[in-house]
């Protein structure tokens, strides 16, 4: 299995096929800051596609196409926002890619009667050759075989602050995670939503991010989407330059 | 008398100072009644009742300034209650509100009942008593915590004298009923007004112009202050533009019995154990000798510290009989321990700023400084809460902690002594309060948007306002910058053609009535417990963001008298350990600090050039410094010490000289003596600071606080930073340097909920800080990237240059600076020297970011790789 990482997603291949793998989306949280009472100017779903663009015209068409969970935002009720702004969202993908495959995350209870409109169905997991892809909110007997290899999970929306020394300089940047755990690979994916900037992992572990593993994330290798497209590995968690 | 003045009938806004009318004068306008009830209460007239009754009375606007102690409620009360009594007695009292009085506290009740209640009580048992008929006289009060059913009682029976906020004034003026009552108003009084010169006062000012708007007469406006500069321009702000105005400027015959007390011999051992253990033991012998002592701290952080180690020195002893009061705490709490107070059951309360306004606390004998108070007029307001009976004198003692403390606190008590009081500034113009306004005024009534803008105008804070940024928040407020979202979220709605203005959606009243305000909510973080196991989980207190934000991992704080260990924040929550046994690490003064005002600052820096004049004789030196002070011989010899070690070292700044100091620790340092104040430093550091970011393409390292600031780098080049910024250019500077800051961002956090973006309660529900904070931050991104120029993000911009920092004061300084009337004296220390030992060890620090987020993370990868690849 090749995997490539590419901005805040990721490319898998393996016997000539390719599947692309995007995180937490929270489609329609504009939408329902508005309808708690907050005046939001539009533009954030926009944003978003055009950052797709750039992926999509750098890797080309993929042959399937993984959404990690929370799709949506919401809990409960479908806001109209988020009627247009997933059904949006599918069609655009089907432009660019095969088959989409959806992952159930938390959020996304009421998710199915959208998705039935473009006659797709959530999935509590998905497997392809030997990897599995699952929200992270829960864990599953059939996920834990032989077979499967690597896990690729979404949820935790993690991220790293990079401090320069003590009571220096320091950003928070998302990253992905990737380890071991009981002798399967674990790629815990960024959240690709722009407005939220994820929580910081550095002393966490995962249960602290609500995943239902407790990995030991401090021999995570931490890998951040720097400018562009390019992914800049800065080894294990445990060595990154702390407070 | 009820026609009095003819509405539209603008007088030329003259404002004069009044003289105190005869006794016999004031006495011909009393009725029988009331005349006879007044002296049997009381001997005679105070001096502010020689003012201020008789003016009240002939329907002129008037400000009384005077100490507190000095009767101004009554006074205020006074003249109106006789005008009501009149009509009461020839049953001519109408139904309808007659005079309005507004105080920013809520928690009156005392004084109101002690002022109005009680007076009209006894009057009318008088009148019981002389078979005199009289129609009573009713008071309503309403503040946030007023009830619904006692809300609706005072629209079924229209008060008389109707007792209130400023923010629920401006509530009830959406009020059909309401306005109905208030729209033949006659009296306005406002009370607490120098606790006002902030957005809060702003807000009033607009509010009293649209009461002023609907009424069908003019009402009386009539202010109340505690000491306060410029006075001028505070009768201004009270009576609006174009009205007069008259000053009664009580000058009571109490005498301040100010002193200073330095716990070290030394103050350079201030830190020492045993300068501790000397600073507890001086403050137990002052509340010893006391019946009740008030110790005001400055901050919440301190307050706590104060009681932990007063009980740690001397334990039992104070069990019972000490009292903290901070905003933080519960308003139960705080209602408790007043109450506590006004008994005479506490010995001594240590409070942060709390205790500073207005309500009655009973018998305290002390006031304690622990710090300087930073300006004049506040030190007066502390001390006045000891004595405030009328006739007695109050008592203060500055205690200081470090050798700038004291050279400050002496300043700070030649000139309470000498009443040269330090100047506030209202705000201008800012387009937050005025979104909350116009939205109110439009769910009054349909407007024309011109005539919206005169009425605007009228008030002080306003005056100026372009029609540009009246339309630019009317455009955001009709949802403009929303976008194709428009229709959902527009608050009111504009017609250009026809220039109408009107409310939009039927929640309006609702949404308004609960949102409204200009306090900001300030984020508190629960502190909770994750070892010992047994504790796990307790949440044992909050703290403040600003606190929050300095605190590292293992640091050791103070909360609620214990110690706790931090071990990090995840949303609104601090996790902590419990029982630990280490000292804190956390110095507690440096959260919410007060500044230091520009006038006092500049009284220092004249200060140390007449004693840097006088240096090279001791004696001489020393008789002056203790004559100009007013201090101890004791203390001029600290002062002495600390001004000849900065002499020997370096050289001693002054009015007239910056002193420039730069030397090499981990990096390089500017550190400039620039006492001007806070402000006016966080503004100069952050344009150098800019400057030598900009000039190295890196990131700079500041320090400020109210001495001076320092800016830090891996090289900087004096001449070129410093001829970099010059008046002209100082707000372009300013504005970009403060783009990417965590000041910037919070009080856009604060812009956006007095503006109504973000509504703290909706529907229903009523949304933390936490998540407003979180929101906030979204919002801000999502704003930027719609307009830069977009009202509220620029009200943001315009309260962090000239309510934060002071950008005028600023350029004036950099004036001084281009024309040679200061001078700027750099000088090669090989380290910090004794006058910026504080500086570095204590200032707030901040970076100017100039290195992008990739670039830095570019950089930083290269440096992670360099350490794996060493291993």
């Amino acid at each position: 299995m090749k995997i490539k990482f590419i901005g805040k997603c990721l490319l898998l291949e393996e016997k000539g096929k390719r599947v692309f793998v995007i995180g937490d989306l929270h489609l329609g949280y504009v939408g329902s800051m508005r309808e708690s009472g907050i005046l939001v100017p539009s533009g954030i779903y926009n944003d978003m596609i055009n950052e797709l663009d750039k992926i999509f015209e750098n890797i080309g068409k993929a042959d399937k196409v993984v959404l990690l969970g929370d799709l949506k935002h919401e809990f409960g009720r479908i806001l109209q926002e988020e009627w247009k702004e997933v059904l949006g969202f599918i069609d655009y993908l089907r432009e660019k890619c095969g088959e989409i495959i959806v992952v159930r995350g938390n959020h996304d209870a009421t998710l199915d009667s959208i998705l039935k409109q473009r006659n797709l169905k959530g999935a509590s997991y998905f497997i392809w050759e030997n990897t599995a892809f699952l929200h992270g909110d829960r864990d599953f007997d059939f996920v834990n075989g032989k077979e499967i290899k690597i896990w690729v999970i979404g949820h935790a929306h993690p991220a790293v602050v990079i401090e320069e020394k003590r009571g220096g300089k320091k950003e928070k940047y998302k990253c992905f995670l990737d380890g071991k755990y009981l002798g399967k690979r674990v790629i815990i994916v960024p959240s690709f939503f722009s407005l939220n900037e994820g929580t910081d992992v550095r002393d966490l572990s995962g249960n602290d991010l609500g995943l239902a593993w407790n990995f030991d994330l401090k021999k995570f290798d931490v890998k951040i989407a720097g400018d562009g497209l390019e992914v800049l590995d800065f080894g294990k968690l445990k060595g990154l330059r702390k407070s | 008398m009820v026609d009095s003045v003819e509405k539209g009938n603008m007088t030329s806004g003259r404002i004069e100072y009044l003289e105190p009318y005869r006794a016999e004068d004031v006495k011909k306008i009393l009725e029988p009644i009331v005349e006879e009830w007044f002296f049997n209460k009381f001997d005679d007239f105070s001096l502010t009742q020689l003012y201020g009754v008789k003016t009240i009375y002939d329907r002129k606007n008037i400000l009384i300034s005077a100490p507190t102690g000095g009767t101004k409620t009554l006074t205020a009360f006074l003249g109106i209650i006789n005008y009501l009594v009149g009509l009461a007695l020839k049953g001519e009292l109408e139904d309808k509100i007659y005079a309005v009085y507004t105080s920013p506290l809520k928690a009156l009740s005392n004084d109101i009942f002690v002022n109005l209640e009680m007076p009209l009580k006894e009057i009318r048992e008088l009148a019981k008593k002389k078979s005199l008929k009289m129609q009573e006289i009713r008071v309503g009060l309403r503040t946030g915590d007023t009830t619904a059913s006692e809300r609706a009682g005072h629209a079924r029976k229209v008060p008389h004298i109707y007792v209130t906020t400023p923010e629920s004034l401006s509530i009830v003026l959406t009020t059909k009923k309401f306005v109905d009552n208030l729209n033949a108003l006659e009296f306005i009084i406002v009370d607490e007004i120098h606790a006002m010169a902030n957005k809060r006062g702003v807000y009033l000012s607009l509010t009293l112009e649209r009461l002023e708007e609907f009424s069908l007469i003019t009402p009386v406006r009539i202010g109340l202050s505690a000491t306060i500069s410029p006075i001028n321009e505070i009768a201004k702000f009270l009576a609006g533009e174009g009205r007069d105005c008259l000053i009664a400027d009580v000058k009571l015959n109490k005498k301040i019995d100010i002193g200073l007390i330095s716990p070290a011999k030394n103050l350079i051992e201030a830190d020492s154990a045993e300068s501790q253990k000397e600073l507890y033991r001086i403050l137990d012998n002052l509340i010893e000798n006391h019946k009740t002592t008030l110790i005001f701290t400055n901050t919440r952080a301190a307050t706590e510290r104060i009681i932990h180690y007063l009980d740690l020195h001397f334990p039992k002893k104070y069990e019972g009989f000490i009292g903290a009061h901070h905003s933080s705490m519960s308003k139960e709490k705080r209602f408790e321990i007043e109450d506590k107070l006004r008994k005479g059951e506490l010995k001594v309360v240590v409070t942060s700023t709390s205790l500073e306004l207005g309500i009655d606390i009973g018998n305290v004998d002390l006031v304690v400084l622990l710090r300087s108070p930073k300006g004049v007029a506040r030190a007066l307001q502390r001390i006045g809460r000891a004595g405030h009976k009328l006739h007695e004198n109050p008592k203060g003692r500055f205690v200081v902690l470090d050798r700038d403390d004291l050279v400050e606190c002496g300043v700070l008590m030649k000139n309470m002594i000498e009443k040269k009081i330090d100047n506030v500034e209202i705000p201008k113009n800012p387009l937050d309060v005025l979104a909350q306004q116009i939205y109110g005024m439009a769910i009054s009534k349909v407007w024309k948007a011109d005539d919206m803008l005169k009425t605007i105008r009228r008030s002080y804070c306003y005056s100026d306002l372009s029609k540009e940024d009246f339309l630019a928040v009317v455009s955001y407020l009709a949802g403009d910058y929303a976008l194709e979202h428009r229709n959902v979220y527009a608050k009111i709605w504009y017609e250009p053609s026809t220039g109408e203005i009107g409310k939009k959606g039927k929640l309006a009243r609702i949404m308004y009535m609960t949102n409204i305000g200009t306090i900001p909510e300030e984020g508190f973080i629960s502190v909770v417990i994750s070892a010992p196991v047994a504790k796990m989980g307790q949440v044992v207190g909050k703290i403040d963001e600003a606190f929050l934000e300095k605190m590292k991992r293992g640091d050791v704080f103070v909360l609620g008298g214990a110690k706790y260990q931090f071990i990090r924040s995840q949303g609104m929550k601090a996790y902590v350990i419990a029982d630990v046994s280490k000292n804190p690490t956390i110095p507690s003064w440096f959260s919410e600090m007060l500044p230091l005002s520009f006038d006092v600052a500049v009284d220092i820096a004249r200060f140390r050039g007449l004693v840097a004049e006088r240096i090279k004789d001791k004696e001489e030196c020393l008789e002056f410094i203790s004559e100009y002070l007013y201090c101890s011989g004791e203390a001029a010899e600290q002062i002495y010490e600390y001004m000849k070690e900065q002499a020997k070292f370096s050289e001693i700044p002054s009015d007239k000289t910056i002193v420039v100091e730069k030397f090499k620790g981990d990096k390089e340092y500017l550190l400039f003596h620039s006492m001007f104040g806070r402000r006016v430093n966080d503004a100069l550091s952050r344009a150098y600071g800019f400057a030598a970011a900009r000039l190295r393409h890196r990131d700079i390292e500041i320090g400020i606080n109210d001495n001076g600031f320092f800016i830090a780098g891996e090289k900087l080049d004096e001449n070129k930073i410093i001829n970099y910024v010059n008046y002209k250019n100082l707000e372009l500077i300013l504005k970009e340097a403060i783009e990417k800051t965590d000041v910037l961002r919070r009080r856009f956090r604060h812009c956006a909920s007095r503006s109504l973006m973000i509504l703290r309660s909706y529907k229903g529900r009523t949304k933390s800080v936490g998540k407003q904070q979180m929101h906030s931050h979204f919002l801000l991104a999502a704003v930027k990237k719609i307009s830069n120029e977009f009202p509220i993000l620029q009200e943001a911009r315009r309260e962090v240059l000239e309510d934060v920092m002071d950008i005028k004061k600023t350029k004036e300084v950099l004036r001084w600076i281009e024309s040679g009337k200061t001078k700027i004296k750099k000088i090669r220390t090989p380290m910090v020297s004794p006058f910026g030992l504080n500086l570095i060890l204590q200032s707030h620090a901040d970076l100017i970011k100039m290195e992008d987020r990739a670039a830095f993370l570019k950089r930083m990868h290269k440096l992670q790789m360099s350490i794996i690849e060493g291993k």
